[in-house]
């Protein structure tokens, strides 16, 4: 297949000799902990708190009645816990350790930084090593850091958002990265500030069975605009690699956060991550989730409607290869009048890859107007592939109105038949089938997200047919 | 054991070996039962079920009364039908191994009071429907067995009710041959709102095409398994159900199309009418087995809320290990259409006829396409 125009994506699957001045080794006990407060010479409050929550995640069961077979193979006590070169992020590239430099060079990020960017955060393992904003950002009172330095330095707007949004005991994973914490982002953006361009965090994993457990909080206060995009990569190991993040949003009265995730972890990944946004009065919280990568994926991004007349949505696509399991979804709590929300969710499963759909949509008693809509689609490419669809929908009350419909189709024969006939090859015209039918969504991500997608979806593809 | 005098050797010796099979099945329902975990939230996959309102009680009950039965009436089942015995060990056995989407233990409490009920041996077409009542003022477990012959068409009506505070706890095993038709349907319905009824249906579909339709009014609670499993290809199986839940009513359904094969249809329709401080929730999955190519399967919860204190859960699921695979499934829930309100009274109607004449229609769907 010479003529074809689509290349390999190899750009993440390289990695650097570790080179680390802070390893606080396998497992994760009260001991863990405090080498990590140590390293990161956190105050008193925090390592009790993160002790409690590893109490509360020794504790918690597994939710292994409802979750994939898979996670049974997570084992707890072969992850390293922490590993960073140092807690101080740089603001310029010249100052990042050359190994760190050099991985993000490859990955575009400073590049992408000069593009487009209002801001990066690049995280290496366990700890950010650049953090940088547009200088009109921070006259404006925006603020853009790493967790750590956002509760050193802000912790009276940090703390008191800190684990609102998803409590310690929401669940074990939860419990988890309370407890084990370190890097992601903290982001304030003041009254009626609108951020016109994206602000970036790319989340790297270097290491041999490393666990990242990032925690990011955005506060759009009233009225405020951001957009935030986020990537992930890492190299193929043989051992498992943990990414257990908790990513809070806030929007408070009016603001509007939209959050893009492109997730590419390699396939020795667990990518557990939890994120959920509280949108107050006619605020707006939007996910967009592209889910390519990692071998098993357990994410369900939510929004909880606090406020009247807010809004919620997901726009979730999963690409599910041999190996591969995505179980994403999506939750809806419409838990005040007249708010409304929308899911979409396409999923294509190609050799015998699975991709699931898992979604909650709840309307609370007494909350009158709220309307949901659901559509979840999935695309199976081999006699092999899998999809399960598995939505929970609670409504109380005669005042609401929410509908689900999903459905699961093949790339018509015709179609393929057709489009080879014009002399494509038929990896291309199956390319150009699936790029048909996530294309409305593909649409929802920012341009530079979209062409890059396209991209990774193109090469994907080519593996699967044969 | 006490044998009649005029017993030959034979038969003394059947009835013994029959009476010690009964005593083996017995023992063993029960070791199952004590074994199996009582249905809750985290050995069910079928969450938002209510196992904490009904599951206690109903050991209670099951495990300390006998059958009793109020009535148990036959009409139009000529040679078809054959009244059910404890010592009926083929259809003992085949009951042991029905399988259960739900909680063991509760499969198991109903055979421990495994012993009446009828087997329908249908091998000619039925000119009226076979109508079978099972009525009881405490508590009863019938099972019934249907099997319908190649190329025959049935009509089986099964009525259960519950007098009083009766409990009914049901299990109906439904066996279609290639090319046969039947058309099954099951009321429940209680006299004020103390009945209970639990139903555990299993359809096997050989090649035939099977319509049920389920439809439960008065009754305090209601928990319904129905599993239809399709083993060939051109067969063809329909599930409704219909119902209208009011006062404090919880009905709980949990539903699986199993295409064990492909090239097969299954189509399902659920829908409820929900006032006062009613909870309806719906359990729904379709499989489709890896290699049970080109499967046709359907499944739409269709609920309408009258009121502000009602609640429904919905939850249809699906699992798709096979390729060129047609499904879908829809769930909705949401008010009276304004519409059609505003449209009957500006007619004249008053309003409280014209909220029972929308929810009528609209259970009307189900009804009409299980006729069909």
């Amino acid at each position: 297949m010479d003529e074809t125009p689509f290349q390999m994506d190899t750009r993440g699957a390289f990695s650097m000799p570790e080179n680390h001045k802070f390893d606080a080794g396998y497992g994760l006990t009260e001991e863990t902990i405090d080498y990590i407060c140590d390293a990161k010479g956190e105050p008193d409050w925090l390592r009790q708190f993160r002790k409690d929550a590893l109490r509360k995640f020794n504790e918690m069961p597994m939710p292994y009645h409802w979750a994939p077979e898979g996670i049974r193979n997570v084992d707890f006590e072969n992850f390293r816990y922490y590993l960073s070169h140092g807690a101080t992020p740089s603001r310029n590239w010249d100052e990042v350790p050359e190994d760190m430099k050099r991985t993000f060079e490859r990955l575009g990020v400073p590049e992408q930084e000069r593009a487009f960017l209002a801001g990066v955060d690049a995280q290496y393992d366990s700890e950010t090593a650049y953090t940088n904003m547009r200088e009109e950002l921070q006259k404006q009172g925006v603020i853009f850091v790493n967790s750590t330095e956002g509760l050193k330095e802000y912790e009276h707007i940090f703390r008191p958002w800190f684990g609102k949004v998803i409590p310690v005991g929401d669940n074990k994973f939860s419990a988890l990265n309370h407890a084990a914490f370190s890097g992601g982002s903290f982001i304030y953006v003041p009254k009626g500030v609108k951020l016109t361009q994206p602000l970036q965090a790319y989340f790297r994993i270097n290491s041999e069975s490393m666990g990242q457990f990032e925690r990011t909080l955005i506060i759009a206060d009233e009225g405020a605009e951001l957009m935030y995009m986020e990537g992930c990569t890492a190299p193929q190991y043989d051992s498992a690699t943990l990414h257990s993040g908790v990513v809070e949003l806030v929007a408070l009265k009016g603001a509007k956060i939209q959050y893009v995730t492109v997730q590419n972890w390699s396939t020795n990944v667990y990518n557990l991550v939890i994120q959920r946004g509280l949108a107050m009065e006619d605020a707006e919280i939007r996910w967009i989730d592209c889910n390519l990568g990692s071998g098993l994926t357990m994410k369900y991004p939510a929004v909880v409607l606090q406020g009247r007349r807010a809004r919620g949505e997901v726009v979730s696509i999963s690409l599910a290869h041999s190996g591969q399991l995505q179980d994403t979804g999506a939750r809806m709590i419409h838990a005040a009048p007249e708010t409304t929300s929308n899911i979409v969710a396409k999923s294509i499963s190609i050799g015998e890859g699975r991709a699931s759909y898992r979604g909650e949509v709840k309307v609370l008693k007494g909350m009158k107007g709220c309307k949901n809509n659901t559509e979840c689609d999935a695309l199976l490419i081999n006699p092999a592939s899998r999809t399960d669809t598995y939505p929970a929908i609670t409504v109380n009350g005669n005042a609401s109105a929410v509908q689900h419909e999903a459905s699961v189709s093949q790339v018509d024969e015709e179609m393929l038949f057709y489009l080879q006939q014009r002399g494509l090859t038929r990896a291309q015209a199956m390319s150009l089938a699936v790029n048909g039918f996530i294309n409305d969504l593909v649409k929802e991500f920012p341009m530079e997200y979209s062409v890059e997608l396209r991209r990774l979806i193109d090469l994907e593809m080519e593996d699967s047919i044969g | 054991m006490d044998f009649p005098q005029n017993m030959s050797m034979e038969d003394a010796f059947a009835l013994a070996e029959a009476e010690a099979k009964l005593n083996a099945a017995l023992q063993e329902s029960k070791e199952r039962f004590d074994k199996a975990e009582m249905p809750n939230r985290l050995n069910e996959d079928w969450r938002f079920g209510r196992p904490h309102v009904y599951a206690k009680e109903w050991a209670a009950l099951f495990t300390h009364n006998e059958n009793s039965f109020e009535q148990i009436r036959l009409e139009n089942g000529g040679e078809a039908a054959a009244r059910l015995t404890a010592e009926d060990d083929d259809l003992r056995q085949t009951e042991m191994l029905m399988p259960t989407i739900g909680s063991d233990a509760l499969l198991a409490l109903h055979l421990k009071s495994f012993g009446d009920g009828y087997a329908l041996y249908i091998e000619e077409d039925t000119k009226e429907p076979i109508r079978l009542g099972y009525v009881t003022r405490s508590v009863c477990a019938p099972a019934t067995f249907i099997m319908v012959a190649p190329g025959v068409k049935a009509e089986v009506d099964i009525n259960y009710g519950c007098l009083e505070s009766g409990a009914i706890f049901a299990t109906c095993n439904v066996q279609v041959a290639e090319g046969a038709e039947l058309r099954l349907r099951t009321h429940g319905h209680g006299e004020s709102t103390g009945g209970r009824c639990m139903l555990i249906t299993n359809i096997q579909n050989m090649g035939g095409k099977v319509a049920h339709l389920t439809s439960y009014e008065g009754l305090r609670w209601v928990r319904e398994e129905t599993v239809a499993e399709i083993y060939a290809a051109g067969s063809e199986t329909k599930l409704f159900s219909a119902n209208k839940l009011g006062g404090d009513a919880v009905l709980d359904q949990h539903t699986k199309q199993i295409h064990h094969v492909g090239g097969a249809t299954s189509d399902l329709l659920y829908k409820n009418v929900l006032d006062d401080n009613a909870t309806a929730t719906f359990a729904g999955n379709i499989y489709v087995a890896p290699g049970a190519h080109n499967t046709d399967a359907y499944q739409s919860n269709r609920n309408l809320m009258l009121s502000e204190d009602a609640t429904v859960n919905s939850l249809p699921g699906l699992e798709i290990l096979a390729d060129k695979v047609r499904c879908s499934h829809g769930s909705a829930s949401g008010p009276m259409d304004e519409e059609q309100l505003f449209y009957l009274l500006s007619r004249g109607i008053p309003k409280y006829e014209a909220h029972q004449l929308i929810a009528e229609g609209f259970l009307h769907e189900a009804e009409e396409k299980f006729r069909s």
